[in-house]
């Protein structure tokens, strides 16, 4: 029931929204973020219960192997956790952002939704369910993408959608295949089974393009156009953190894989990070710095969780909550920047950290989390990642990776100096309003906190480790 | 006079009391009020299907037979007969016909009364198709289903208009001669045209045999399913759909792809697939003409330069799907055919409705002229939406289930490589509707545009009606399955 009313009301919800903004304004917002806070309340219930001991399940019996359900594990608990937090800061954010711009009424159902269904999709106990969400955050990327609706918006938006769509369509025959060796789509039923190779591949067509990672990653850069909230919520936080979640659920916790995966995908991961790093190092945009930035982390993350020991699980586990807090604060501060200055062209900029010092300031925190400078919770992350992969046997891999952390420091220092420091080049330029500022500095203070406080996701991160 | 049989003989009289009324009053009066009687039709249509087959579904009947006016158990007569699929096919027939009357109310302004009364006998035509069991009886309201298209695509009196329908009417000739000759063939080896003494020809006959009368069934067999094939509109056979939709006007539009294609082509196809699934190239050859359809129908969608031509040849893709589950022969297969007809239906007029929005509020279905409608037009940009997802395959829609479905049995009759295929060629789907949509309604207004407004009454109400289907349906589709399941079906 606790997970009915956790998914069901940002999913359905999201369609009064617009009928509240018929009303008021206000009303909408508010609608907004209250939906997603219920969503978050329900999530840690049910976690809550999950430690103790007790998983919540709900489940609709279907002929023909396609029953499907929601269920709550370790696994599910850690991502709606992490994806509710920092879309509840994000919906925040957006009411001092998106203030000015027609179509409001879509942007806040688009946003409920997409939450609404990533929440269905981490609780999957379908295959074809897991699709059937999947294509819902395809959707709402599609329309969020191109929000402005000026030519090149919609063009990006229809690349976005194009690229993820093909992905999610190649991931499905995958399925078919699952379930044309097994008869089900049914996760539990599947536990443990062999799967085809080509089935193997394809799916990984699927989380490559949904998590824009080499050779499918390059929707994501130009998907910047969004207004920044949506870039900060889609594109780094939580609709880029799907595939790898799906990579965790399927080949590191239900199918047993043919052991070349844990090379071959770690290897893809590699060549991801050094690519996408080189392209950060080179862009002068800076909404495409970040995005790049996020195609690497996202790399690291695949590399955790691709490793095949438990180390590294946990390390990519925890990679995704330090990368959700401090990408989507890296996002929401370009936002601000960009908001400010009308303009995302890094050569035009300089000295910001005087006129805007707050927003520098959570720029730093959040940059130095994805450094994985300690004590921020990005450096637990990234060294358990790189440690489980020299366990793991792959010690040149990791050495690679290593060359993608330091490029990492590279150009986000050479963003935040760019951006920040120097000589003032726009003294106009002034803070942004309560709260966007406020979102960001929380979301600075949380990657902090989780830090010093790395013992807190532990539990359930041993819980996830142990079902491995 | 139970409620079965009123239903029952309702498809007949029903349509052909509606004309005779109709033809009462006088031509002013008529021009005036020829919604209500259509709609009645329609209207009629749906209850009859609906109430039909409750009453069947309690008698625990499977099939019903009978006959308009003679006793069915005289020697030799023929006789009509009601099964599940039938009536799911006949409530198809008046959904799209109420749609057609709805968007014909607002589109159609002179030759009113002859679009009333070719619409009733159109929809007799149809439901003859439906009901009989003989093949030469197929034919013949074949034909009547036929002369009524190319008089509605004609009807409208521009050069275009004459230039799709001689297309349909040399093609749709030719295919009833295909058929015609393919009947004296099979009349040749078994002396009788029933469906039950045609059943299980394929044991004997055999190819090697070298007798004349089994090599002519294998030519009948080609000539069928060419002359549905042609009716269907499937590559190769579609070279007349196109101009066809686009120059009759959107009401005769969306009766051709809802209801025309689907009795008078894939109905055919299935009574084929039905009777002669056992002689082993029928299967096969429906599975190459459905992928080959599927995958040339969406390339040449993408490029097309006028609304209606995409939508037209989505239709031809979307035949494709359909043909590809019946190929299967299983249960699941015609489960799969006819729920994917059942979201085509939905779906593809839903299509066309918008494009009756567009045409009668820009007065334009040129895509260089259209652009970023959605603030004008918020209802009619949010139904293609749901019917551009149908169409795709993506949920939650009808569409994605009935694709669904369509692979599995395509993967329980033992072709994965046809269904990959079918499911990666889905992005296909999506690129010309995504295009579709960012030329027509997404993207910045025109200035020239600034102006139009949502289109009102009858249209509107058709495109919110269907898009209720089309959701209902893919919200509904598990407790469908279970409901099927039930019914031991699944």
């Amino acid at each position: 029931m606790v997970l009915l009313i956790c998914v069901g009301t940002p999913l359905l919800g999201a369609f009064l929204l617009p009928a509240l903004g018929h009303w008021s304004e206000k009303a909408r917002r508010w609608g907004s973020l209250l939906m997603v806070l219920t969503a978050l309340v329900c999530a840690a219930i049910a976690t809550v219960d999950l430690l103790h001991g007790q998983a919540d399940a709900v489940r609709l019996q279907l002929p023909l192997g396609l029953s499907m359900g929601l269920r709550m594990d370790a696994l599910a608990a850690f991502m709606a956790l992490t994806a509710c937090t920092v879309s509840a800061v994000i919906v925040v954010y957006s009411f001092g952002y998106m203030k000015t711009y027609t179509h409001l009424n879509e942007y806040y159902l688009m946003i409920t939704f997409f939450i609404g269904a990533m929440l269905g999709l981490v609780m999957s106990t379908s295959l074809l369910q897991m699709y059937i969400f999947w294509e819902f955050s395809s959707f709402c990327c599609w329309r969020l993408i191109g929000f402005y609706r000026d030519d090149l918006s919609v063009k990006r938006a229809d690349k976005a959608f194009m690229v993820t769509v093909l992905g999610a369509l190649a991931m499905l025959v995958g399925f078919t295949g699952i379930y044309g060796a097994t008869g089900t789509f049914d996760l539990d039923a599947l536990q443990g089974s062999q799967i085809p190779g080509w089935s193997t591949g394809l799916i990984l067509v699927g989380i490559l393009s949904k998590s824009a990672t080499f050779p499918l990653h390059n929707w994501l850069p130009d998907a910047g156009v969004a207004p920044s909230p949506v870039t900060s919520l889609l594109h780094a936080a939580v609709l880029v953190k799907i595939g790898v979640f799906a990579y965790a659920r399927l080949f590191v916790l239900t199918f047993s894989i043919d052991p070349v995966i844990t090379v071959i995908v770690p290897v893809i991961a590699a060549v991801s990070a050094l690519v996408s790093a080189g392209c950060a190092m080179m862009a002068t945009d800076i909404k495409r710095v970040v995005a790049y930035s996020t195609i690497s982390q996202l790399a690291f993350i695949l590399l955790g969780l691709s490793s095949g020991s438990r180390i590294g699980f946990a390390g990519g586990l925890l990679y995704i909550l330090a990368h959700s807090m401090a990408k989507a604060g890296l996002f929401l501060c370009c936002g601000i920047v960009e908001h400010n200055l009308h303009t995302k062209d890094m050569t035009k900029m300089g000295g910001l950290a005087r006129t805007m010092p707050k927003t520098a300031v959570a720029f730093a925190f959040c940059a130095l989390s994805v450094m994985g400078i300690p004590p921020f919770s990005g450096y637990f992350a990234k060294y358990l990642v790189i440690s489980g992969e020299v366990d793991a046997g792959h010690p040149v891999i990791a050495a690679v990776f290593i060359l993608g952390a330091v490029m990492t420091i590279m150009y986000l220092v050479r963003l935040f100096a760019k951006v920040f420091l120097g000589p003032c080049r726009n003294p106009e330029s002034r803070e942004g309003n309560g709260q966007m500022v406020g979102s960001v500095l929380t979301l600075a203070v949380l990657s902090l906190l989780l830090g010093l406080l790395i013992f807190l996701p532990s539990g359930l991160i041993t819980l996830a480790m142990e079902a491995m | 006079m139970t409620i079965l049989s009123i239903c029952a003989h309702g498809f007949i009289y029903g349509p052909i009391l509606v004309v005779l009324i109709y033809n009462l009053f006088n031509h002013e009066f008529a021009r005036k009020h020829f919604f209500w009687f259509a709609g009645t039709g329609a209207v009629w249509q749906i209850l009859a299907a609906i109430g039909g087959f409750t009453a069947l579904n309690q008698n625990g009947q499977t099939s019903y037979a009978f006959g308009a006016f003679w006793d069915i158990r005289l020697a030799g007569a023929a006789f009509f007969e009601l099964n599940a699929t039938r009536f799911l096919l006949l409530l198809i027939v008046g959904l799209v016909a109420l749609i057609s009357v709805l968007v014909a109310h607002q589109t159609v302004d002179f030759n009113r009364s002859s679009y009333t009364n070719l619409l009733m006998i159109l929809v007799l035509g149809m439901n003859g198709m439906l009901l009989v069991t003989d093949l030469f009886s197929l034919y013949v309201f074949l034909e009547v289903t036929g002369l009524c298209c190319f008089i509605m695509i004609a009807m409208f009196r521009s050069r275009a208009d004459l230039e799709g329908s001689f297309k349909y009417l040399i093609l749709s000739e030719l295919s009833g001669i295909f058929i015609l000759t393919a009947i004296a063939f099979l009349m040749m080896k078994t002396g009788s045209l029933r469906y039950a003494d045609l059943a299980g020809l394929g044991q004997r006959i055999s190819a090697g045999s070298g007798q004349l009368e089994d090599l002519l069934v294998y030519a009948a067999l080609i000539l069928l399913i060419s002359g549905f094939a042609i009716k269907t509109g499937v590559v190769p056979f579609h070279s007349w759909l196109p101009d066809a939709y686009q120059s009759a006007d959107t009401a005769v539009s969306i009766l051709l792809s809802g209801a025309v294609n689907k009795v008078a082509g894939v109905y055919g196809l299935m009574i084929v697939m039905q009777l002669f699934g056992d002689v082993a190239p029928v299967g096969p050859s429906l599975a190459a003409v459905g992928i080959i359809s599927i995958i040339i129908g969406a390339l040449l969608a993408v490029r097309q330069p006028q609304y209606k031509r995409v939508v037209a040849y989505s239709s031809v893709s979307q035949m494709g799907y359909i043909l590809l589950a019946l190929s299967t022969g299983t249960t699941l297969g015609l489960v799969a055919a006819l729920a994917h007809i059942l979201s085509h239906t939905a779906f593809k007029s839903t299509l066309f409705t918008n494009a009756a929005a567009l045409q009668e509020q820009t007065g334009t279905l040129e895509l260089k002229d259209l652009g970023g409608l959605e603030n004008q037009m918020p209802v009619t940009a949010f139904t293609s939406i749901i019917a551009f997802l149908s169409t795709a395959g993506i949920p939650p829609t009808a569409g994605f289930w009935s694709k669904i479905l369509i692979i599995l049995a395509l993967w329980q009759a033992g072709s994965p490589v046809l269904a990959g295929v079918a499911l990666v060629a889905g992005i296909l789907s999506s690129a010309y509707l995504i295009r579709l949509q960012r030329t027509v309604f997404f993207g910045q207004t025109r200035p020239e545009l600034a102006k139009v407004r949502e289109v009102r009454g009858s249209v509107l109400t058709a495109e919110v009606l269907l898009t209720v289907i089309t959701l209902g349906l893919g919200l509904l589709y598990p407790y469908i399955l279970l409901l099927l399941h039930a019914g031991g079906i699944l």
